[in-house]
Order: C-alpha cells, then structure tokens, then sequence
C-alpha cells in the first residue's frame, strides 16, 4: 500500500519537469549590512513556494530598516531572536511595497556562516530537512 | 517488504534526479589511527563520496541522498547508504509551523559486515513557534524502523522531544530540552552458547587479537528472551549560549539521561569511526554529557569550531570483561574527553573544510580503553539546477 501511495506521488509530480521559476536575485544590486533583529516571521513571498523566514534588520550605523528574505527552511533551521546581531550579503530589491528588501545570500551570527545561495543567487538550502541532520556540514563522525 | 523497499528508493533517486532543484556533490578523505575505538588501535583512511539532490513543489519537497564510503586497510567494511523521502511545511500563522517527512533508508555494506545491511523507514514532525520575538517553543515526534538482514537488531522506536529557549538583551540565550524515547527490539533471541567467530584480520576490531569484541555480528551475543525488548529513556538539556557581535559565540551545553526501564539486549556494545554499529545509539546508555564550543569568524571569512566535550555513561544490561573475557560482575562504564577543532572555508560555488578530534575513553572495561586521533578534510560542491 504504501509502496503504491509513493509511485502514485513519481508519476503526479512528472508534469512539472522544466517548469522554470522567475528570477529575482540581481546580482549588481547586491550589498552587505550589520545590525540588529526588529522581528521574525514566516510569510509566503513566491507563488507555489513554501513561506520564507523573514527576519527585519535595523542597520547598525543608519538606524535604517531592512526586510531579509532568509530562507523557506530557514524558519525551522534557525533559532533567531529580536535583539541579536546579523551580518547579511544579499541582493536589494526594493520595488513597489517591498522597499528595502534583501534577498539574503549569506547570514553570520553568533560566530557562524549560513549559506544561503550562491555567488550567482542560485539557492543552496535543502528543504527543511536541516531537522533531520541531513542538512549542513557533516562533522564526519558519528558519536 | 525489502523487495518494495528497494523499489521506492531507485524510483524516488531517479524521479529526483530528473527534477532537481538542488543537487551538490562532497567528498571528504578522512584518517585515524583508532578505527574500531578499542585498546587494540588499528590504523585506517575513509574516502566518503556522496551526494545530495532536492526538487521543491510548493510547500512539498523530494530528497534524495547517497554516499558511498571506502576504507583503504578494512575494504569489507565499505558501505553505500541511499536515502530518499519527502518533507512538508504547514504554516500554522507568520510565528508557527509544523514539519513533516517520511524518509527511506537503504545500508548496504560488502562481505562479512553484511549482517548489518539494512532497510529503514523514519517519519518525522515538528512544530516551532514563536511565543514572543525572544522565546521559541519547539517540539518534536520521531519514529524510526529499521530491518536488518540479520533480524535480532530489528527494532522501532519513538522519540518526542519539547524545548523552549530565551534570548536576553545581554545576548544570552537560555535554552531547556526534555527528552523522551523508547526502543524495541523485535525479536532478539539467546544463542545458547558463543558462535564461533569466524576471525578475518581484514575486518576485526584489534586484528582478531584474541578478543571477541570485532565487527563480525556473530560476536554480538544477545542475552534476552524470545520475545521483543524495550528499552525507555529520558533526558534533560540545557544550553547557554552567548554571542559577541556576529562573528563570535560561546555555547555551553549539559546533558543528563536515565534509563526508566529495560537495558540492553546485546552482550557488548561498540561504537566505530563513522561506521554505524547497531549496538549503539542514544537509547544504549544514561549518564551525562557537558560540552562547550566557540565558534569564530576569521578573515578572510575562514570559520573556526573549536569544541571541548566530557561525558560519562552507564551501559545499562552490559557487563565489564577483561582481556580473557572474563565477566567482572560490573556494569560497563566509561568516561570520555573529546577535543574537537573544525575550520571552514566558503567559496562562491562549494565549501571545504578540515577537522580534527582527539577523544580519550576510559572505561572499566579495559578493551574500551582507548584514545584515537581522527583527521578529515572535505569538499562540498553545490550545483544550482533550478531558478534563483
């Protein structure tokens, strides 16, 4: 039964092959800011794609305010909180009602890099699986 | 059952495959002087290849993962491990969200380690939430079955964890963890007497010094009944974790388990350099656990981990031998020190990095006196197939 339930999901997800999604990390727009986190929250920002975690920046030195898109896994994978300091390289993608948006390609905090996407913004986060210890660097051991 | 099982893993890689979003290739070379982490140390190098594809629809994902792990002195014990499955987000609000995923897991390992091949299913769901902007509720269920070729380590087990942390404006995030699990083994059986150890140099532990502990399965001797065993088990964490701007963070960790009820099934339990033993897991001990780590940003955006680890842990179920195997009378316990270093350097398209650990283990069971130096270094390469 359950092995005809995951045949019945190959087969209804092939019509999907090819679909391209838009493109919207611009790499000429990228910048880098520090600062401290306002909020956090999940939201969805893409048609057919899971919620993003999105976290508000204040810039350290213009006291400005930044929307970051982190990632879609993000929100399970990361333990932010108000308060703590973020470093982020990102594309800028203010248009519209999204003014000051970051489309976040590498976040430190707290001594840690989190990779995000590429150098071309293509993303590298897995899903959500960071939950079960598939996502992110092997230590290589297993104790 | 295995047939189906195998069947769903090869669709599910070549249905990911042909769809990825993701896909990254890693291969890391690792050495250690101390391969079966016993007091007969025995040299050996590890090449592990693997690699790692995803395709997202909507809030639905597919994963597939397979790596596959040389060993250059003990090449019976090489192994290939394919997973696949598919995971889930359901947004509850903007502050709270469950997660789910069903995975499969196929072990295979060549030769005389093949008692331990096996098929797995694991289900897993969590939920996050924001009580506020400082404080984060978190749980979890996790349910794992796994079926070996050699039936007496079958077992199913349930996990559920809850943990709720807090971050203060002096940077300090205060965190607790409780932990509950249970694990039974299906059907592990007495053999009436020791199974002659079919001793092959080439894959035991100590090189066949005359000690039964090794790697063959036959040496695993179970001393339970007929009928199926369980094992339950409790924990409390605690974590403090304190950041220094975004480039420096200092944890401290502490961990204490008991074992409510049953012991182990196994007549001893061993634990090898990146090579899973069916004999150990988080359900094979109590005791506790203190760990503290820093973690630094250096230039050139060079990321370093140094880590310093004690533990002590009771076998519950495990008697002490000495050399001539000889029952002590004792439950087996050891007490470890681990020193951890790990650097990581991130380019724009793949990442490296090199790591060591030293661990010391003392136990009253003088064939897990040990001590062993592990090295590793690592390449992971991520190749974007989807849009940005």
């Amino acid at each position: 039964m359950v092995a005809i339930m995951w045949i019945i999901l190959f087969l209804v997800s092939l019509p999907s092959f090819g679909q391209k999604t838009e493109n919207f990390y611009n790499v000429d727009q990228e910048i880098r800011i520090e600062g401290k986190i306002q909020n956090i929250v999940m939201e969805p920002r893409y048609k057919d794609k899971s919620p993003f975690l999105i976290v508000t920046l204040e810039e350290k030195d213009t006291k400005k305010l930044y929307t970051v898109e982190i990632s879609p896994a993000g929100f399970f994978d990361q333990d932010f909180h108000k308060g703590e300091h973020l470093a982020v390289t990102g594309s800028l993608t203010s248009s519209g009602e999204m003014e000051n948006n970051i489309i976040a390609r590498e976040v430190q905090s707290r001594g840690e890099t989190f990779i995000l996407r590429d150098k071309h913004g293509f993303p590298t986060w897995r899903g959500g699986k960071g939950l079960m210890g598939r996502k992110g660097k092997r230590k290589g051991k297993r104790f | 059952m295995r047939k189906y099982g195998f069947l769903i893993l090869i669709l599910l890689a070549v249905q990911t495959t042909l769809l990825a979003d993701s896909f990254s290739l890693s291969f890391s070379q690792n050495m250690t002087n101390n391969l079966f982490q016993n007091r007969f140390a025995e040299r050996d190098q590890l090449s592990n290849l693997s690699f790692y594809m995803d395709k997202n629809f909507s809030r639905l994902s597919l994963f597939a993962e397979g790596k596959y792990s040389y060993l250059f002195e003990n090449s019976n014990l090489a192994y290939y491990i394919q997973d696949a499955g598919l995971d889930y987000i359901f947004p509850v609000d903007e502050k709270s969200a469950f997660y789910f995923s069903a995975a499969g897991r196929g072990m295979f390992y060549r030769s005389e380690y093949s008692d331990f091949n096996y098929f797995s299913a694991n289900f897993f769901a969590a939920f996050k939430s924001y009580l506020n902007q400082t404080s984060i509720l978190k749980s979890n269920y996790s349910m794992d079955y796994k079926n070996y070729r050699d039936s007496v380590f079958d077992f199913i087990s349930h996990s559920v964890m809850v943990s709720f942390d807090k971050y203060f404006q002096s940077k300090t995030t205060l965190k607790g963890e409780v932990d509950w699990g249970y694990k039974y083994f299906s059907s592990p059986y007495i053999y009436d007497e020791v199974l002659p150890v079919e001793t092959n140099p080439s894959s035991m532990g100590g090189k066949g010094k005359g000690n039964a502990h090794g790697s063959n399965p036959n040496v695993y001797l179970i001393e339970s009944q007929s009928e199926g065993q369980g094992i339950q088990v409790f924990s409390l964490s605690g974590l403090i974790a304190q950041g220094l701007g975004s480039k420096i963070g200092l944890r401290l960790t502490g961990m204490k388990q008991w074992v409510l009820s049953g012991q182990n099934p196994f007549f001893f339990i061993e634990e090898f350099y990146m090579v899973e033993n069916p004999t150990y897991d988080r359900f094979s001990w109590e005791g506790h656990q203190l760990g503290s780590q820093l973690a630094l940003l250096l230039p050139w955006n060079i990321q370093l981990k140094l880590g310093y680890t004690v533990s002590q842990k009771e076998f519950p179920g495990i008697e002490s031998l000495d050399l001539e195997e000889n029952l002590l009378g004792i439950t087996r316990k050891d007490k470890r020190k681990q020193i951890d270093v790990r650097a990581e350097k991130n380019f724009p398209r793949f990442s490296v990095f090199a790591s060591y650990f030293y661990i010391h283990n003392s136990s009253n069971d003088i064939y897990f006196d040990w001590s062993g130096h592990f090295f590793a270094v690592g390449i992971e390469w991520n190749i974007p197939l989807g849009g940005k």
